[in-house]
């Protein structure tokens, strides 16, 4: 008889190896598809597009993600509104680039301005409510279906698009298969890099961010040691909302705002942050990179006759990650 | 989350509790029972994928009742109701029902209205899975009256085909008719991909459009089927081939603004390289912009049109419930067949006196034999009691502020396409083979 601690590591090892095995075939099954190599003709150029396409759209999760995941790691908030203030931020953004106010200026204000939603929330709502999760989860559903019932007579249910700036309104040619490419969607992958690297520098080598990741660790202690903890809590919340609020406006500019889209935001977020690892700014990186992939990738390349499956391939690839690990690929105990 | 001692009872009991309020909230009925009351349920999407849709079938519904039943508009928001309608003495009283494009949740409102509500007669729904389910339903609830909102599967009436449903508005094909010869003759192409979302409705678009244009001799490169819900379409748009001379897209609301802004921003030319099935001539898409002018679609209303029908319906529609810019609620095709689908159960109501005797069988056969002179033209059910409907090739117009023009009238399109479709072979992703 094996030992039951064996034999759980065993059972986790097997389906870690499985894990890795699924990922391996995966990708030479892209690659082969892509190269020609089974199923017809090489179309190399629709590969780099795809790819290209998962990138971004992976580059446009992480943002509304990480505000997402910085909250919840600080603060054990559930935010189920966050998709609600990605919604409102492109609706305000959109608002003020139709007032012909600069685009980058309207992208900062309406930011901005959801940060300062967020605060309010947080101070009005969830303040005196702390530590006690699912009163506060129930109170951000509460706060997103009020929001998104308010959004349909303020900005119309029809699908609105907010105007990209002038020069980045077209494509690129990288000169390579004759690709063009929307320049607008690789802004946003750059935006993304450099909230990115803005970010893990705040909390690795600044100051406040060493008092949230001590927070994060021991929020007890961390007050003990006579830290000023409701004046971090309400800065993380502010920046957290805020980037939901930029990835609003950019995501209304590359794809478009409609009435759901608070709702699939907020469930692509779950699914970055809970693939990732709920906390971790390294898993909201990885967590969107795989749904972004995964979504673009396989609505192309799964078996002709099975394309339709492509959308439950994301929600495959959360199961697997939490039955390999369940704290996410970065996720702490 | 750990639920410790009393305090986490009482969170599930909040959770519940909660959930039980929202369900209780999603339903909007005005209900109250006089004697000789008929009650109308009308029901379109409010949520999902074709949310946009939402104001225009209920101010479509809601302004036949106020021109053929003298009602008056309680508001002009999207479900304000309607008041003092009446039908040879019998006071209206309409419900609304909300779904989210999908026929489970297209099901469950229709139980709950014909079921819970109480409504004698159903007006819905917009889309085409929900309409399949919902006839099927129709077959078992056989002393109720259902019409069809704009739901255009083919099978819904060519195979389904329950006796008390009646479709005014026709089907997804027939709404194609003379594209396929538009694209071969007067476009001159050879060679066509079809873009569109994975479902009854698109299928039985493209089934409208190979039906003309593979037997001219026009030949469809590639298929590419996307499923409803996908938020970003840009791998959808990167799978269309190269070669070939353009491109017709089957998607409604959200969707649509995806590809076409995807299309246009890398450079391609929606005027001369796409055509649109129905659901993409909306005025809802006009947030793509100036990329627009120019494109042609198949449309079962002749949107644009300056006859004399049309336009009274259009300004007398807008002067109830008025637009911005003036045209785009009216100049809508779920707006449209809303209207067309309401005015028949009026002027099915008046022929027999408003009797829902018998099992609303007088009604039925009143539905039945209708002549229904409607804004689009005079429409006939045929023995599967869907319409013999008038088709248009219509265009988008204009540069600063977007409208539409008739470019082409089909007059007489029945479902079948003179034989050419049949109750056995339902359109499905690669059929019919072209």
């Amino acid at each position: 008889m094996i030992p039951r601690r064996i034999r759980a590591e065993l059972a986790h090892r097997f389906a870690g190896g499985l894990a890795l095995l699924v990922l391996v075939v995966a990708v030479a099954w892209v690659l082969a598809r892509a190269f020609g190599v089974v199923g017809g003709t090489a179309n190399v150029p629709l590969f780099i597009v795809v790819t290209l396409n998962g990138l971004t759209l992976a580059a446009l999760y992480f943002i509304v993600a990480s505000g997402f995941t910085l909250i919840f790691g600080l603060m054990r908030v559930v935010n189920m509104a966050h998709g609600s203030l990605y919604l409102l931020g492109g609706y305000i953004g959109l608002r003020l680039v139709e007032h012909r106010v600069n685009y980058w200026l309207a992208l900062v204000l309406a930011a901005l301005a959801i940060g300062v939603v967020g605060l309010v929330m947080q101070q009005v709502f969830l303040r005196w409510n702390q530590g006690q999760d699912l009163r506060q989860a129930l109170i951000t559903i509460a706060i997103s279906v009020v929001l998104a019932d308010q959004m349909i007579p303020t900005f119309g249910a029809a699908a609105v698009a907010i105007k990209a700036p002038d020069g980045l309104n077209s494509a690129v040619r990288f000169g390579l298969y004759d690709i063009r490419y929307p320049t607008f969607r690789l802004v946003v992958l750059g935006l993304a890099v450099l909230i990115g690297v803005s970010l893990w520098y705040g909390i690795q080598h600044t100051r406040f961010g060493m008092i949230i990741r001590a927070g994060v660790d021991d929020r007890a202690m961390t007050s003990a040691l006579g830290v000023n903890v409701q004046a971090v809590l309400a800065v993380t919340f502010f920046v957290g909302a805020l980037l939901a609020g930029l990835g609003g406006v950019l995501g209304g500019t590359m794809i478009a705002l409609a009435p759901g889209q608070d709702a699939s935001f907020l469930l692509s977020s779950l699914v970055v942050v809970i693939v990732g690892g709920m906390g971790s700014l390294a898993g909201a990186l990885f967590g969107a990179l795989a749904l972004g992939l995964v979504a673009q990738l396989s609505g192309v390349y799964l078996p002709a006759g099975y394309t339709n499956f492509s959308i439950l391939l994301t929600f495959a690839l959360l199961v697997f990650v939490l039955a390999v690990r369940p704290i996410g690929l970065f996720g702490r105990r | 989350m750990t639920l410790v001692g009393t305090r986490g009872e009482w969170g599930t009991w909040a959770v519940a509790i909660g959930l039980g309020l929202v369900v209780a909230a999603c339903g909007n009925s005005t209900s109250t029972s006089a004697a000789s009351t008929i009650k109308v349920g009308i029901m379109t999407t409010c949520g999902g994928p074709f949310a946009a849709f939402e104001q225009e079938s209920f101010s479509g519904a809601k302004y036949a009742l106020i021109q053929g039943a003298g009602g008056k508009a309680k508001g002009t928001a999207s479900q304000d109701g309607v008041t003092g309608a009446s039908v040879s003495g019998h006071p209206i009283e309409i419900s609304f029902g909300c779904t989210d494009a999908s026929p489970d949740k297209a099901l469950a409102e229709a139980r709950r209205l014909v079921q819970n509500v109480g409504v004698d007669i159903l007006l819905g729904p917009l889309s085409g899975d929900e309409g399949i389910a919902l006839a099927n339903y129709a077959k078992q609830q056989p002393n109720k009256t259902f019409v069809n909102g704009t739901s255009a599967a083919q099978q819904t009436t060519l195979s389904v085909k329950a006796p008390n449903f009646f479709r005014y508005g026709g089907d997804g094909a027939q709404w194609m008719a003379g594209l396929g010869t538009y694209a071969y003759q007067t476009l001159h192409w050879r060679n066509v991909a079809i873009l569109g979302e994975d479902y009854s409705y698109p299928w039985t678009q493209a089934a409208g459009f190979i039906g003309e244009f593979c037997p001219a001799g026009g030949k469809i490169a590639k298929r590419i089927w996307i499923p409803l819900g996908t938020t970003d379409w840009a791998s959808a748009v990167a799978q269309l081939p190269s070669n070939i001379d353009g491109f017709l897209l089957l998607t409604g609301g959200t969707d649509t603004v995806a590809v076409e802004k995807e299309y246009s921003t890398r450079g391609g030319n929606l005027a001369t390289h796409m055509l649109g099935g129905s659901s993409v001539m909306d005025p809802t898409s006009f947030t793509v912009g100036k990329p627009l002018s120019g494109l042609a679609g198949g449309s079962p209303v002749p949107l644009g049109s300056t006859d004399s029908a049309w336009t009274s319906y259009v300004n007398g529609l807008e002067s109830v419930y008025p637009a911005d810019p003036k045209g785009s609620l009216a100049g809508s095709l779920f707006t449209g067949l809303y209207y067309n689908g309401m005015s028949a159960i009026i002027q099915g109501l008046k022929q027999v006196n408003g009797d829902l005797s018998g099992n609303q069988s007088k009604l039925q056969q009143a539905l039945s034999g209708l002549t229904l002179s409607a804004p689009n033209g005079s429409l006939k059910l045929d023995a599967n009691r869907n319409a013999i409907i008038t088709n248009y090739i219509v265009q988008i117009v204009g540069d600063g502020s977007l409208g539409f023009k008739v470019v082409k009238t089909v007059p007489g399109v029945d479902q079948t396409f003179h034989g050419f479709f049949g109750p056995t072979s339902s359109p499905a992703r690669d059929s019919p083979s072209c």
